[in-house]
């Protein structure tokens, strides 16, 4: 079944878009690579929630608590002791892990609504801290971390890039293994996985621990990325919105869906800059249409469409 | 030979042929090259479009753009303001940098009043090359950094005072007004806890003493606090002659509930919401009474230049122009004026003529402080270069108190304050 | 002295937190939706308020109706234009209706608190006070604007109280929450009756929003906070139960103004954040949550 999965359209679809991606830096402007890498990130961000909400039905409304935490260890490590990127970038993961660990301990004891809640109050206890403890974390100014993993444009982009296709190659491939099928039947029906035999617990713990591993991750290769971070980049209740809606835009439950969406909210963006403010109102409004009128995303109506033919 | 060829005629028009010719010769000359293309100089204007403070910047801006290119232009070359809207975000503020640079090819860039923007853009204008100068921000770090590393950073100016420096414009005012005028004693810092506070409630701690002031308090809140009750219960328990500010993040909350408390000591000092005209409307009226300090204020010809300014301003955009447009104004005057000096767009020549920058503009005489000097490139303050104003509100109108040959009013505080002359 | 000082001060932002929480819960007990843009209808009813005496002259108490309205209006926009679409939405499944209403509710939250910074800046504004002065009570100088501030606050938990329990509307209401079925068997409209809670939740989070204008002032960065706050203390309460809600109004509120007498003014938030962490991890449903 794996092997089916390899070589399905979309495997093969992704495979030529990063290809034809990978060409990008050859005749594109830095600063359009610049933007590409953030969204790149971004993706990674969209496509670890996918994973919880799209397969363990879990919401995670604060996935900017996963990505900060292993942001801020990797900077703060990085500032105060300077050991390798590598070791910082360790860190952060661990930590980001813990962190879905101590979130999802009490989020799967409670139903429904109240998860979602978990998450919000989680990030909000992040930013508390981060501003209160200014003096370790740069507080609402920033932390400058002093080391960056390249100063070239280029490098950047395809680490980015390699980074996200790797992580989707895991992510999606996770999906479509019979782990994934235990998750979605978990997420769906609890009840009835459960009678069947499998620990939707341990199942959705594992979910948790997948999502913050690649958050934790992304988040801190980003924050070596920018050389610096702060609570606007990376936990602030509007990152971990973007995230959410990177997710819906493209399709949630698909996995793949999540880049689109995310590159296709940083395109938006830019385009709508001119505007000024209006922008993000123009962005939140047309994020909201979709929701309400094209609830599977941009990969959900084609998926749906292939599968009406 | 034509009857009026005589040989005199035949000088005459070989004199005025050669005068011509040289006068060609000699206007290609001294007429710099590139002054024969004929493409705009692009300014750069990176700004807080929402906030009030900075809605002015690129405003100011576009109205020295206009003047300067309703008299020709620089040598011809029209002046393009190119301009970019932050968010109050120092990751958007790059990201626009490195675009105005890169991509719009601006020759200088002008930004922000915020110090956590302006300090994230200093390293980028020296790794760009681009001269940047900041119409508002005050943290002391901005030019500690072009002194700790003048050639990396040369290419910033600081278009602003500096905490330290409006500390002690802040003091001189408090000595006349305060000490001298008022025979006040005591007073309680109270700042917002922010990166241009730090060297500003340090030079509060310094020089109130020396003008005869004692420091009672010193108090930092979050710049995020809404809810000033237990901070002024906490200074009205010490009982100070007066309450030396350092808000700018916050103004509104703060003051109408000094308002609403009836909470009886003045307050003084740094306070940026308050130097804007809508902040009476703001705080419906709450601002009576409260003095702070500013670079301008209606109807004060601080320099020539500063009420013609603030005309066209307001008749451009109706409303007056925050602080920051009237230094975001000069800074586009400055940069043009070095770019003449200089003779070239070339950031490194740019930087050597500002550096000799000496012109009058709306605030002051500007001058810039030279290398060598702790806070390089700040701008020089004292009498007849900058001094600032010490305004108060009083019924809707802002009226100058300080310094006294420009005043245009008597202190007078509300009903609720208690002043303790001669306690 | 400061004992008085923190009792009477934590007694009017609690009664605020408790009028804007109460309203959150409603929605909540009766729709079962979690109304994320509810911070930005408050703000809105400030600002509008605001506009109303600053930009056209109105005086305190039209501007104040005035807001009210807003935030009636915004209330209802929100049920017709969002919750009721994605109610009767078939694209979406059951299970994730409820998740798809909170994204959704979060998005024009975030368009109403931009919409408002683009009009009118993110300047914080405030609200022109209806009561005026001080009155010093137990030698304390409170602001009159307080006292009036609890008082509002009260008669409008007392008002719903009484139509709730006393009036046949309001027990349609009550036995909606509880069994939405029944209702509907009864022969009561159910969409009648959720459209009548929305625009009570409406005129609660305006005069909430109002209120707070007068008191502290609000900018389009309060929306945020305010949604948490109302959150926290509902969850802390016990999601659905408006009594729950009033009494954990009351701890929060007090548990921040204690900290910032006692403590520091800039660790105010956290040990209400830190109780409630204690709760979801021992007591999920809160003190008097019914589920």
């Amino acid at each position: 079944m794996l092997r089916r999965a390899l070589v399905s359209p979309p495997v093969l679809i992704s495979l030529i878009v990063v290809l034809v991606a990978a060409t990008l830096p050859l005749y594109v402007s830095g600063y359009v690579l610049g933007l590409l890498t953030i969204a790149y990130y971004f993706g990674v961000f969209s496509m670890a929630w996918d994973l919880l909400f799209g397969f363990a039905n879990e919401v995670n409304f604060g996935p900017s608590f996963l990505i900060g935490l292993g942001a801020y260890t990797a900077g703060i490590l990085d500032s105060l002791y300077q050991p390798p990127i590598a070791l910082c970038v360790a860190a952060g993961v661990l930590a980001a892990m813990i962190g879905g660990l101590v979130l999802a301990l009490p989020a799967l004891r409670v139903r429904g609504p109240y998860f979602g809640l978990t998450t919000l109050v989680a990030v909000l206890m992040l930013q508390n801290f981060v501003v209160v403890a200014a003096g370790l974390t740069g507080g609402e100014i920033g932390l400058t971390i002093p080391d960056v993993i390249s100063i070239d444009d280029r490098v950047n982009y395809w680490i980015a890039l390699g980074f996200m296709a790797v992580s989707g190659a895991i992510l999606y491939g996770l999906t479509r293994s019979p782990v994934g099928l235990i998750l979605q039947a978990s997420g769906q029906d609890p009840v009835q996985a459960g009678a069947l035999g499998f620990n939707v617990t341990k199942h959705k713990l594992a979910a948790f621990l997948v999502s913050a591993f690649f958050s934790g991750l992304a988040g801190a290769l980003m924050a070596f990325y920018l050389g610096t971070a702060s609570v606007g980049t990376f936990i602030d209740v509007t990152v971990g919105v973007q995230v959410i809606i990177g997710a819906v835009l493209g399709g949630r439950r698909t996995i793949l869906g999540a880049v689109l969406g995310a590159v296709f909210l940083v395109a938006l963006g830019e385009t709508l800059r001119p505007l000024g403010d209006l922008a993000t109102f123009i962005v939140s409004a047309a994020a909201l249409v979709v929701v309400l009128f094209f609830p599977a995303g941009l990969l959900g109506m084609v998926k749906g469409a292939r599968e009406a033919t | 030979m034509a009857p009026y060829e005589t040989a005199a005629a035949r000088s005459a028009t070989l004199r005025g042929a050669l005068g011509a010719a040289s006068a060609a010769l000699a206007l290609a000359i001294t007429q710099p090259a590139w002054a024969q293309d004929s493409a705009p100089i692009k300014i750069g204007v990176i700004a807080e479009a929402q906030a009030v403070a900075g809605s002015s910047i690129p405003q100011a801006a576009q109205i020295a753009a206009d003047e300067i290119n309703a008299k020709g232009g620089v040598d011809g070359r029209k002046i393009e303001i190119v301009s970019y809207d932050n968010h109050s975000s120092s990751a958007e503020s790059v990201r626009a940098f490195q675009r105005a640079v890169n991509e719009d090819h601006v020759n200088a860039v002008i930004g922000s009043y915020i110090s956590e923007v302006v300090l994230a853009l200093e390293p980028w204008a020296g790794r760009l090359k681009t001269v940047f100068i900041t119409p508002g921000a005050a943290s002391d770090v901005i030019t500690q950094n072009i002194a700790k590393d003048y050639e990396h950073n040369k290419y910033t100016f600081h278009g602003y005072l500096t905490s330290g420096a409006l500390a002690g414009l802040v003091c001189d005012a408090a000595k006349d007004m305060l000490v001298d005028g008022l025979k006040m004693k005591t007073a309680v810092i109270m700042s917002e806890d922010a990166a241009w506070t730090g060297p500003l409630d340090a030079g509060y701690e310094v020089c109130l003493p020396k003008i005869g002031l004692k420091v009672l308090d010193h108090i930092r809140f979050s710049p995020d606090t809404t809810d000033f009750t237990p901070i002024f219960n906490k200074i009205e328990g010490q009982k100070p002659d007066v309450i030396i500010t350092g808000i700018s993040h916050v103004g509104t909350q703060p003051t109408v509930q000094w308002k609403s408390q009836q909470v009886p000591i003045p307050m003084f000092g740094i306070s940026s919401q308050a130097t804007n005209s809508t902040f009476w409307k703001d705080t419906n009226g709450a601002t009576e009474g409260v003095i702070y300090q500013g670079v301008s204020g209606p109807g004060v010809a601080v320099t020539p230049k500063t009420l013609p300014f603030v005309d066209a301003f307001a008749k451009k955009f109706g409303n007056m122009p925050s602080y920051a447009g009237y230094t975001a104004y000069d800074d586009v005057y400055i940069i043009v004026d070095a770019i003449k000096r200089a003779g070239s767009l070339d950031s490194d020549k740019l930087v050597d003529a500002m550096e000799k920058t000496d012109t009058v503009g709306t605030i002051g005489r500007i001058q810039f402080l030279p290398k060598g000097d702790p806070h390089v490139h700040g701008l020089k303050t004292g009498p007849g270069l900058i001094t600032g104003l010490m305004l108060q509100w009083q019924d809707g109108k802002q009226v100058n108190m300080w310094p006294a040959a420009l005043a245009n009013g008597k202190l007078e505080f509300p009903s609720f304050v208690k002043i303790a002359s001669g306690r | 002295m400061l004992f008085w000082q923190i009792l009477i001060d934590g007694f009017a932002i609690s009664s605020l937190y408790a009028l804007g929480a109460t309203g959150f819960t409603l929605i909540f007990g009766v729709t079962g939706v979690l109304n994320l843009s509810h911070g930005a209808i408050m703000v809105a009813a400030a600002v509008a308020a605001w506009a109303a005496s600053g930009n056209f002259g109105a005086g305190a108490y039209v501007a104040a109706i005035f807001g009210i309205v807003v935030a009636l209006l915004l209330a209802l926009a929100t049920y017709y234009l969002i919750v009721r679409r994605l109610q009767l939405s078939r694209a979406v499944r059951e299970e994730e209706k409820e998740i798809f209403i909170l994204t959704a509710t979060l998005l024009w939250g975030i368009m109403i608190q931009e919409a408002i910074a683009y009009l009118f800046t993110n300047n914080a504004k405030t609200v022109l006070p209806i009561v005026d002065g001080v009155i010093t009570i137990l030698g304390v100088r409170t602001p009159a604007n307080e006292i009036f501030t609890a008082l509002v606050c009260w008669a409008a938990i007392g008002g719903l109280w009484l139509f709730v329990n006393r009036t046949l509307a309001g027990k349609a209401v009550l036995a909606a929450s509880m069994n939405p079925r029944g209702v509907a068997l009864l022969g009561i409209e159910l969409a009648t009756v959720y459209v009548g809670v929305w625009a009570i939740y409406g005129a609660l989070a305006g005069v909430a929003g109002v209120l707070l204008g007068m008191f502290l002032g609000v900018s389009s960065y309060s929306a945020g906070p305010l949604t948490a706050s109302a959150f926290s203390i509902v969850v802390l309460g016990g999601l659905g139960s408006v009594s729950g809600s009033l009494i954990a109004a009351y701890v929060v509120g007090y548990l921040e103004t204690l900290t910032a007498y006692l403590i520091s003014p800039a660790y105010r938030a956290i040990p209400a954040l830190l109780l409630l962490v204690a709760v979801m991890y021992v007591r999920p449903r809160g003190l008097l949550g019914r589920r």
